[in-house]
């Protein structure tokens, strides 16, 4: 069976629309497909042919990872039977009921041995609302563990913990996309949107137009140079230093005179605190430790109040300020300066953050996180376990308690009372993870590491069995998007015939264990499972269901039954029980000493890292997709022509950036848009050009979120050995 | 029992020392004292000028709130002074008569403004009464004496050129008061600018309005004033300057009679240590404006370098971070084990940036040597150190100036007048003690217009067009040439401008060119 459908885009939490029709059906329309079929050997012809879907979030844009989606259907790579390793490390297919048996002793084993905490599961925050409300459910009653995280521990943390510290909960956006288009005013902060999320860049035309785009980063990314030309201004401070300049800027509204009193009387709290915690920070200070220059800082606060008195005011954060042991002190930073202004809970104006992965919303909200039931319940909250326990028709106590944050979780892993046995969904750990050589090493210690996923990736590579599952187009369920809006995903396509859907896995191996309560393989029925689930609770999903989203209703949570749901939050009230918004003072923390420098040759830098537009995550299906590893086939490290002379690096020779815990070897990219103090790595390569082995495990006390923003490295000239690219090792030539 | 710890002096050094023991003390593991001689708890002094000219509010300087910290379990005294210190009883005498034990005495009693010797003005250092009309900018009545003036568009006199006396003639300038600043040497700010970066900075403030009487030596002061008071600054020269308020802004001095009374050893300020503790005195420490950081070892290297107190708060509150820390340890367990924590580092030179709307200035290190003046870039390069070098830019006319003094590439000194991105950068370099880009005319380019040309503008056909879509102006091109017209026909057969737009116009673009090509 072949058929049209109406979906959205497997990548980024943009969730563009997309219509995806067989090619016999596009022959029918007449249009002409981008690429002529027999330009490219394999495969032939893509399965389905990918056309942008208009939308208010996309309005009918794509970007070249959502145009090429389609060529990873069939492509040659993909997993498509269990995958068994043997002992002589090879993987061999083996049938699934072989490998149910398998993974089912496995978890036993480990159960007998070890207890049950010592069965992991590592999610990840591209599964549907459905896969990851069952995987939360399946780790603590099939598998009994406490042991569950995410992904999304990697991404969404600072800003959620921020979000529910403030206001008393967390939707990334808290109101739809297309508000921004009559905004005069966008603070946005370590967000590099015209590369992540492409057409998310039509809702800054009208800021832009109004002068009033205010980019925050240490290069001059492609969204920073949307400010160039009177589209406002990009102000680029140390690395690190987000949170002094946050502060500068608040201290400048307090001080000029520029906050919102009556909002800040009748809807917050905290303000005294705030005021005494930025006072130390007026911008001639900040400058001296930012590098931003004290007038800008003023005019930022300027614009900031001007623009919510006129079209509006948002500020916006990112990765790029939230990925940091600080960061949810930064987030915290935002939303405070945004309570000044009166922004969060007016109708034009306001507080949020930019959620990346595809479902990185749905994800963190239905209890794949270690400290959270679904509906974004605490774990430890007596009433939500009751509810949860009554729902699943479990007894209370069969809910284990919570476990461990992501890097703690991979820490643990193969040591004596840690994880021996671990699940990964959704998630190439071996790349994504800080510190990736020591998770790596962690997972080769493992006693049995069962992986889900469609191809063979770095995770999958290291694994005793990998589990081959559906990609986008052949499966139905539901994301919800960067706005907290939830989507419907639809099947296009019929999966491979040794492909499974991970609730069909869940469902086989919760009946294979015995496990309480039930299990269906039926994305709807998880769904009305979902829905009782999060009733009540702060993301309340009762009032949706597939008839209602599959007529185009535009659903965003919270959407008790029988409401009409939320398009914009807190516009009566704040989510803490007296309603009002809490500001947090908050400072800077004294940083850690580096490591000294072992080689006198290399110089000491700060290492970023972020993304590439032709990318996504660790580059898993990206680098599979011919067009984009064509385009961009390997890691090349960002350097200031300045900082590359003195070091004698030319364009495209080989540099070594390494630190205590690893070293990278690939190209040069010389670049002004870059600090001279500062390089920039993509986090998409594996092996000699992972970002991530650089990148420290040491977290945020509050999130869990790890320091991936900010990290020594000592940079040197390669010795000349030569570099092979990925595009020769991948099974892509 | 827990440690007690007795402040005296509650400004904002002492608030940032009591905000870092606040964990302790929650934790019962000290107790603490804070004896303010103010009514007010602590507040943002750096801002006093800016209260002046009504730019902002009493509440918005508030760094403590003293009912939260009493709230905390934390002892606070206002408004009363410390009589002396009976060291031999550990104990604080207050002039309310009451008393306070300590285990540990932190003296943060900060600085006081230094009242110049003319005739009309009362110079006794220890109990300064100034005239009426006459101020010293140094607390919330001063403020309000200044605002008052602003207020009234009058006539303001700065007796002064250090930065404090420019930013407040600037910011009572913009607001609204007619201003002339007195000072003595042929430019503002002395020997922290050089010759240059003076001239500049001296035509800088002209234009922003203000009056600037350089290589003046003031006499007295004429009190022809109603009620008394302020008239004019009479100058050596014979001349006056006339004014209704007269802002003293001469630098301040160290508080210290209550350490000498005690019997502590004090140069400019109360003598510490690398871990702040008083000479000899295991129970006493200073840190902030009344402490200078000068070991009693005489072979001390570091301390041969060392200044007095800088005058400036940004090393007072690294004082007090630290000191907290070492008082917890201290309250832990044996001076040994306190002190593995390694000592404070040793301050920088002080970097001073101009708090100003109109105008942006930033110096920091030393700025004498000239770039031709060899002795003296030559001098301290022995032992295979690195000579000082010097880059310099100035452009008058625009009121631009920048002088960077380097060794090894490191800045030593830094002059930057009229260019703000340049300012900010080279103060993180200097504060981090980074080297330089060899080609120093980047840093100079920074404020420059943006020189980045608008995507579309080559034409290259292998320039990437649509960015979202990877697609480049030859294959553009090439649609056009196969009969696509319109931009959505393009996006069709390429994909270009499918994704966020933003090239539209250029395809447009390409599209006519193709077409006026095949016309013509």
């Amino acid at each position: 069976m072949t058929k049209s459908a109406d979906t959205h885009c497997p990548y980024c939490a943009l969730q563009c629309a997309m219509t995806l029709k067989s090619p016999a059906a596009t022959a029918a329309t007449g249009l002409t497909p981008a690429d002529q079929p027999g330009s490219s050997p394999v495969p032939a012809a893509p399965a389905l042919e990918v056309s942008g879907r208009d939308f208010p979030t996309n309005r009918g844009g794509l970007c070249r990872k959502g145009w090429t989606s389609a060529s990873l259907l069939q492509h040659p790579g993909r997993v498509t039977e269990p995958m068994f390793k043997g002992p002589d490390g090879v993987f061999r297919p083996i049938s699934w009921d072989e490998a149910l048996g398998r993974v089912t002793t496995a978890v036993k084993d480990a159960r007998a041995k070890y207890g049950a905490d010592s069965v992991g599961v590592f999610g990840g925050g591209g599964l549907t609302n459905e896969k990851a409300y069952q995987l939360g459910k399946f780790a603590r009653l099939a598998l009994g563990t406490s042991r569950i995280d995410y992904n999304g521990r990697f991404c969404m943390s600072s800003a959620a913990a921020a979000g529910m510290r403030a206001f008393g909960l967390d939707r990334g956006l808290p109101f739809p996309l297309e508000a921004l288009d009559t905004a005069s005013t966008i603070l946005m902060l370590g967000s590099n949107v015209a590369e992540t999320m492409p057409p998310f860049v039509q809702h800054l035309q009208g800021v832009r137009d109004a002068g009033g785009f205010i980019v925050v980063d240490p290069r001059r990314s492609a969204t920073a140079a949307f400010t160039s030309d009177g589209g406002g201004i990009h102000l680029q401070p140390l690395p690190g230093t987000d949170l002094t300049l946050l502060l500068g800027i608040s201290h400048v509204v307090i001080h000029e005179g520029l906050l919102d009193a009556e909002y800040i009387q009748a809807r917050t709290t905290g303000f005294d605190a705030v005021v005494r915690s930025v006072n130390a920070y007026w911008p001639e200070r900040v400058q001296s430790i930012t590098g931003v220059p004290a007038e800008l800082i003023r005019e930022t606060a300027r614009r900031l109040a001007s623009g919510a008195r006129r079209g509006g005011s948002y500020i916006l954060t990112g990765r790029g300020v939230e990925q940091h042991v600080d960061g949810t002190d930064t987030a915290t930073a935002a939303i405070n300066l945004s309570l000044l202004l009166g922004l969060p809970g007016s109708t034009r104006s306001g507080y949020g953050t930019l959620t990346g992965q595809g479902n990185g919303q749905g994800g963190r909200e239905h209890g794949q996180k270690a400290d959270q039931l679904p509906g974004y319940r605490k774990i430890t909250d007596p009433a939500a376990r009751a509810h949860m326990a009554k729902v699943w028709n479990v007894p209370e106590s069969l809910i284990p308690g919570p476990g461990l944050p992501a890097v703690q979780l991979l820490k643990s892993l193969g040591q004596p009372d840690g994880v021996r046995c671990l699940f990964v969904h959704a998630s190439n750990i071996a790349v994504a993870s800080p510190d990736a050589n020591a998770v790596i090493r962690g997972l080769r210690s493992l006693d049995f590491l069962v992986v889900c996923d469609f191809f063979m990736s770095e995770t999958a590579a290291e694994a005793d069995l990998v589990l081959p599952v559906l990609q986008w187009a052949e499966e139905e369920g539901t994301l919800t998007n960067l706005e907290g809006r939830v989507l419907r995903r639809r099947q296009a396509i019929q999966p491979p015939a040794g492909a499974r859907s991970e609730l069909w896995i869940m469902a086989r191996l919760a009946e294979a264990l015995e496990a309480p309560s039930t299990y269906s393989d039926d994305p709807e029925t998880v769904f009305e499972e979902l829905r009782l689930a999060s009733a009540g609770g702060a993301a309340d999903y009762s009032g949706i269901d597939y008839a209602m989203l599959d007529s185009g209703a535009a659903a965003y949570w919270p959407y008790p039954a029988g409401s009409t749901g939320t398009p914009r939050m807190f516009l009566e009230a704040f989510a803490h029980a007296d309603g009002k918004a809490v500001m947090t003072p908050v400072a800077p923390r004294r940083r850690r000493t580096p490591v000294a420098n072992p080689d006198p040759a290399a110089k000491p830098m700060t290492l970023i890292t972020g993304r590439l537009l032709e990318h996504y995550q660790s580059g898993a299906q990206t680098r599979r997709v011919a067009e984009l590893l064509a385009s961009r086939p390997e890691a090349r490290v960002q350097i200031h022509p300045a900082a590359a002379a003195a070091m004698g690096i030319t364009d495209g020779a080989g540099v070594s950036v390494a630190n205590e815990r690893g070293e990278v070897v690939c190209r040069a990219e010389l670049s002004t848009a870059i600090r001279p103090e500062t390089v920039f790595l993509p986090f998409h390569f594996p092996e000699l050009e992972s970002a991530n082995r650089l990148t420290e495990a040491a977290t945020d006390p509050i999130s869990g979120m790890p320091e991936f923003k900010f990290n020594k490295v000592w940079v040197r000239l390669a010795a000349a050995t030569p570099i092979t690219s990925v595009l020769q090792t991948s099974e892509a030539s | 029992m827990s440690e007690q710890i007795v402040i005296v002096g509650f400004g904002p050094v002492a608030a940032r020392l009591v905000d870092e023991l606040l964990p302790a003390l929650r934790a019962g593991q000290v107790g603490l004292t804070v004896i303010g001689q103010e009514t007010e708890a602590a507040y943002n002094r750096v801002l006093v000028a800016d209260l002046g000219v009504g730019r902002t509010t009493p509440e918005a300087l508030a760094l403590a709130d003293a009912a939260a910290l009493v709230a905390d379990g934390v002892d606070v005294r206002l408004g009363v002074k410390v009589r002396r210190v009976d060291r031999a009883r550990q104990s604080v005498i207050l002039s309310d008569g009451t008393s306070a034990h300590y285990d540990r005495l932190v003296f943060a009693t900060g600085s006081r403004p230094v009242i110049p010797n003319l005739t009309g003005l009362n110079p006794d250092p220890a109990a300064p009464v100034l005239p009426p009309g006459v101020t010293a900018l140094r607390d919330l009545r001063d403020a309000e004496v200044l605002r008052r003036a602003v207020a009234g568009r009058k006539r303001v006199v700065v007796l002064g050129g250090g930065v404090l006396g420019l930013e407040t003639a600037l910011a009572a300038a913009e607001e609204g008061a007619t201003v002339t600043v007195v000072h003595n040497g042929p430019h503002p700010l002395g020997r922290n600018i050089d010759r240059g970066g003076g001239a500049v900075l001296a035509a800088s403030l002209r234009s922003c309005g203000v009056r600037v009487a350089g290589n003046a030596r003031s006499t007295g002061v004429e009190h022809n004033g109603p009620d008394g008071g302020f008239s004019a600054l009479l100058l050596d020269d014979g001349s006056a300057i006339d004014g209704d308020l007269l802002v003293l802004s001469c630098g301040v001095r160290p508080r210290i009679e209550l350490a000498e009374g005690c019997g502590l050893s004090t140069g400019a300020g109360i003598l510490v240590d690398h871990r702040l503790r008083a000479h000899h005195e295991p129970h006493i420490f200073a840190i902030g404006d009344c402490a200078e950081v000068r070991c009693p070892d005489p072979a001390c290297t570091e301390c041969r370098t060392a200044r007095g107190p800088s005058g400036l708060v940004g090393p007072g509150w690294r004082q007090a971070e630290w000191l907290a820390e070492y008082l917890v340890l201290l309250s832990e367990g044996s001076v040994e084990d306190a002190d593995s924590l390694p000592p404070l580092p040793q301050e920088k030179p002080g970097v001073i940036v101009l708090k100003a709307r109109g105008m942006n200035m930033a110096v920091a290190g030393d700025n004498s040597a000239e770039p031709w003046d060899e002795e003296v870039l030559t001098a301290g390069a022995v032992n295979g150190r690195p000579r000082l070098q010097i880059a310099q830019w100035a452009d008058p006319e625009h009121g631009r100036y920048v002088k960077m003094t380097t060794r090894g590439g490191v800045l030593e000194g830094l002059v930057s007048v009229g260019m703000p991105r340049t300012a900010g950068e080279l103060v993180q370099l200097f504060e981090r003690g980074a080297e330089l880009p060899a080609d120093r005319s980047l840093l100079l380019r920074l404020d420059g217009p943006d020189q980045l040309a608008s995507a579309g503008a080559s034409n290259d056909p292998e320039s990437t067009v649509c960015r979202c879509a990877g697609v480049s102006g030859g294959k553009i091109a090439d649609a056009a040439a196969g009969g696509c017209s319109t931009v959505a026909e393009v996006s069709a057969a390429t994909r270009a401008g499918t994704g966020c737009g933003g090239c539209h116009e250029d395809i447009r673009g390409l599209i006519e060119k193709h077409f006026q090509g095949a016309a013509a």
